[in-house]
């Protein structure tokens, strides 16, 4: 365990063999490499990506399935092998954007969906181009 | 010859190439010129499938998006309801 200091947590106790490595880097964020998965709430189908680096970076984050149900469907060979993790088994997450003060203008990027090697933990932002996906899906709420 | 483009203000290496030629970036990247239609330059790219190949407007969009989701709120609990799926063809497993 190591404590990191964070923005909007505060210091927090890390598990470092639960952190994830963007190996290339997050687009944007290249100095960036090494984040932690935070849950945002119990019960919440959001989680943080925070940084361990930089105490005011961190991204929520969804399963997009709960958006989409056939996300990923019908990709082209090209697009599904962009996805593979080595041999790993993958865990695929979605940054969403949320709009300070306007909540219900909260989008969804399934353009660019975070692939998480389940056993590696390496990841790595991908760019499903060809597939038709939004970089901001608006979310829909019931 | 050099020179500097905007936005980004590095220096980059400038070839002149014919149609059918092609540049080579590191040991596994063949970038050829197919095809010039006035403005309208085709190429062929030939690449490992592990390195993604992008328009470069499409990977600035997912960087202006991240750019975005970095500067999400802390406390949104307005968000913490059940949140209703988009329409799907098909039904997926999770």
């Amino acid at each position: 365990m190591n404590t990191i200091k964070t923005t909007r947590f505060g210091e927090i106790e890390v598990d470092e063999s639960k952190a994830i490595r963007f190996t290339d880097g997050l687009p944007g964020f290249h100095n960036n490499r090494d984040f932690i998965i935070l849950e945002h709430k119990p019960g919440s189908p959001f989680l943080w990506m925070q940084s361990m680096d930089t105490p005011d970076l961190a991204f929520v984050m969804i399963n997009p399935f709960l958006m989409k149900s056939d996300y990923l469907q019908g990709l082209s060979p090209e697009e599904e092998a962009l996805l593979k993790n080595e041999d790993d088994e993958i865990i695929v997450f979605s940054l969403v954007t949320i709009p300070r003060g306007e909540v219900q203008k909260a989008t969804v990027n399934l353009l660019g969906p975070i692939v998480v090697g389940a056993k590696s933990r390496k990841a790595k932002q991908v760019i499903l181009a060809n597939a038709g996906y939004s970089h901001c899906q608006q979310m829909i709420f019931s | 010859m050099l020179y500097v483009p905007e936005p980004w203000r590095v220096p980059v290496l400038v070839l002149t190439r014919k149609v059918e030629e092609s540049i080579t970036i590191g040991n596994h990247v063949t970038v050829t010129v197919l095809e010039v239609k006035g403005s309208q330059v085709k190429l062929g790219i030939k690449a490992p499938k592990d390195v993604p190949v992008n328009r470069t407007e499409i990977f600035e969009s997912v960087i202006n998006e991240n750019i975005r989701a970095s500067e999400a709120p802390s406390d949104f609990e307005a968000l913490t309801f059940p949140i209703k799926q988009a329409p799907a063809n098909k039904t997926g497993e999770l």
